[in-house]
């Protein structure tokens, strides 16, 4: 066997080993997230009942718990793969969606919405919440990327620009929330990050938007490998560099705001998860690091939600605390390295 | 002919950086030489496709503008000096990155460049002339007919340029045309069959070696006089003083 085929062979065992573990890992969380609440029950039963509720539309606690899990796998698996997108058209792998500054400007435009309309949790708000995200979270990211070209676009000064756009947007979404009289306390819950109200059309949507996101980054695989080396490596496999990430920014703004429109800011998920991945894989390749990102993400918001709802009995913490205790370490650590190698 | 240039110009933010050159290059290894930013990398960007330009610029009598990207990706190939990459990339990840690459190609040159050992390293943790040997690797196992190598000689030791230059010979008798932009005069001139110099982004000389050592040429590009001893084929540029 040469040496290539040696390589080739070791770098595919070593996905598979990964990806089985970490699906693994995932499956435990799931089922104890399932099983764990305000009584702890047969985590088969509750999956049994719960996917029954949800296909009949009359939703019990098992039907809510099965939302529940569901919804935070999902949004796990949706923050790693915009933070990967992020990571790869930015060539820098502190990018993530909330340290961009992205979320924070998802938050503001909801939120202004809400306060404008006076209405929190209506239903037909989901869809105006959607897009009035969408168009926040872009805006706050053209902004972040405006100001780190103005600062030479280093991995840090990416960073520091998305921390001012963001710590802006955060703040500014704080005012139209005293504006608000009715459902205070669910929007400063939503706002904080939570799955305390799922839903099956949200999930619906985002499950949607999410494999849409996946085709597209196998698509365009070849490319997006390439645009971690050099710009001239893209367009020599006839791409343009440029187009290609204007569609990755977009695609990775919009699944981002559909997470923030509906259950509010959660950090460092999508920092971490390809991180963790491209660390364990000892690999860049896409076709290893997505599926593993993905199911990192969905492994990391299951656990997180699950201790947010058990830490402390008859209290649920935010998320976004827990989430961000578990990947801001990750954060520091990647700093430390960068600084390593000299960037 | 396998590329024909007809006052081709390239600019960067109005500023002509390629002014109006016409050339024709067959195949053979042709050394691209000039001083700092003389317009080498551009010229080699330009034949790649890479940059747009004004003018013509015929590649096997074709205009190179009406090619699909396909098949200008596999009828050219641009290798760069160096790159910035992500952390975590391997050289493995680097040199199959491109799927356009020959596997039994691939294999080749990680044997004649010494990669073996190298295939599950972090590009952060080699050397930059480990990086430009993989960069070299995995341009050349594209195959393509013509191949633009910017500087591959910089990073490199002085074995692995010998080899290199060597390979290239062999590749140029198998109907290709390697275009090498370098400041080494010294090996490069032994090795090459033609010279391109340029010159504040105007070709200043195209022709053999011997004539490009002969004129004055390479006194007024460099602004330095050189004592050229030509020996068993081989020739030796010295650089004796400033002009």
């Amino acid at each position: 066997m040469s040496s290539l085929e040696i390589f080739v062979l070791w770098r595919k065992r070593r996905f598979l080993t990964t990806l089985t573990l970490s699906a693994l890992i995932l499956a435990i969380l799931f089922f104890t997230h399932l099983s764990l609440g305000y009584s702890v029950m047969n985590p088969l039963n509750v999956l049994l009942s719960g996917i029954t509720q949800l296909i009949t539309g009359s939703l019990g606690i098992e039907g809510y718990r099965v939302l529940r899990a569901l919804t935070a796998v999902v949004v796990g698996a949706t923050l790693a793969l915009s933070g990967y997108l992020m990571q790869l058209s930015t060539k820098n792998p502190l990018a993530d969606p909330y340290i961009l500054g992205v979320s924070s400007g998802a938050l503001f435009a909801v939120s202004l919405t809400l306060s404008i309309s006076g209405y929190v949790l209506h239903p037909l708000m989901i869809g105006v919440r959607t897009i009035t995200a969408f168009l926040g979270g872009l805006i706050a990211y053209l902004a972040t990327l405006f100001i780190a070209s103005k600062a030479g676009m280093s991995p840090t000064s990416l960073v520091l620009a998305g921390v001012a756009v963001g710590t802006f947007f955060y703040s500014a979404s704080l005012l139209p929330q005293y504006f608000i009289s009715r459902d205070i306390h669910k929007l400063i819950a939503w706002s904080m990050g939570s799955f305390v109200s799922p839903s099956a059309d949200a999930l619906i949507l985002m499950i949607s938007a999410l494999l849409l996101t996946i085709s597209y980054a196998f698509y365009v695989r070849h490319p997006l490998n390439n645009l971690q080396v050099s710009d001239d490596f893209v367009k020599q496999l006839g791409w343009d560099p440029a187009r290609l990430r204007r569609y990755s920014t977009l695609l990775a703004s919009l699944i981002t705001s559909f997470t923030v429109a509906w259950f509010g800011v959660i950090g460092f998920v999508g920092l971490a998860a390809p991180h963790i991945s491209r660390r364990i894989l000892k690999s860049s390749e896409l076709v290893f690091v997505l599926p593993t990102s993905i199911i990192l993400g969905s492994a990391l918001l299951t656990a997180s939600d699950l201790l947010s709802k058990v830490l402390v009995a008859g209290v649920e913490i935010p998320v976004n605390v827990i989430a961000s205790m578990i990947g801001a370490p990750v954060l520091a650590l990647a700093i430390v390295e960068l600084r390593r190698y000299g960037y | 002919m396998v590329i024909e240039a007809v006052k081709l110009s390239v600019s960067y933010d109005n500023t002509q950086v390629i002014k109006e050159v016409s050339f024709t290059l067959a195949e053979g290894v042709v050394a691209v030489v000039g001083p700092n930013g003389a317009g080498k990398t551009t010229l080699l960007k330009a034949i790649s496709g890479l940059v747009s330009y004004a003018g013509s610029l015929k590649i096997m009598n074709k205009d190179l503008r009406v090619f699909s990207a396909e098949e200008r990706a596999r009828l050219i190939t641009y290798v760069p000096p160096l790159v910035d990459v992500m952390p975590d990339m391997s050289v493995g990840d680097l040199i199959l990155s491109d799927p356009l690459v020959s596997k039994e190609l691939l294999e080749e040159y990680i044997e004649l460049f010494e990669l073996s050992s190298l295939l599950k390293r972090r590009l952060s943790k080699v050397s930059s002339g480990e990086l430009s040997r993989a960069l070299l690797a995995k341009g050349l196992s594209k195959n393509s007919k013509i191949v633009a190598l910017d500087e591959p000689l910089s990073h490199i030791d002085l074995r692995f340029q010998l080899i290199l230059l060597k390979h290239l010979r062999v590749l140029s008798k198998g109907g290709k045309l390697i275009l090498v932009a370098s400041n080494q005069l010294n090996p490069l001139l032994s090795y090459v069959d033609r010279v391109v110099a340029l010159k504040k982004g105007e070709v200043v000389f195209t022709g053999d070696v011997a004539s490009f050592l002969r004129s004055s040429t390479p006194e007024r590009i460099y602004g330095v006089k050189f004592e050229v001893v030509f020996k068993d084929g081989y020739v030796d540029i010295i650089p004796r003083e400033l002009a």
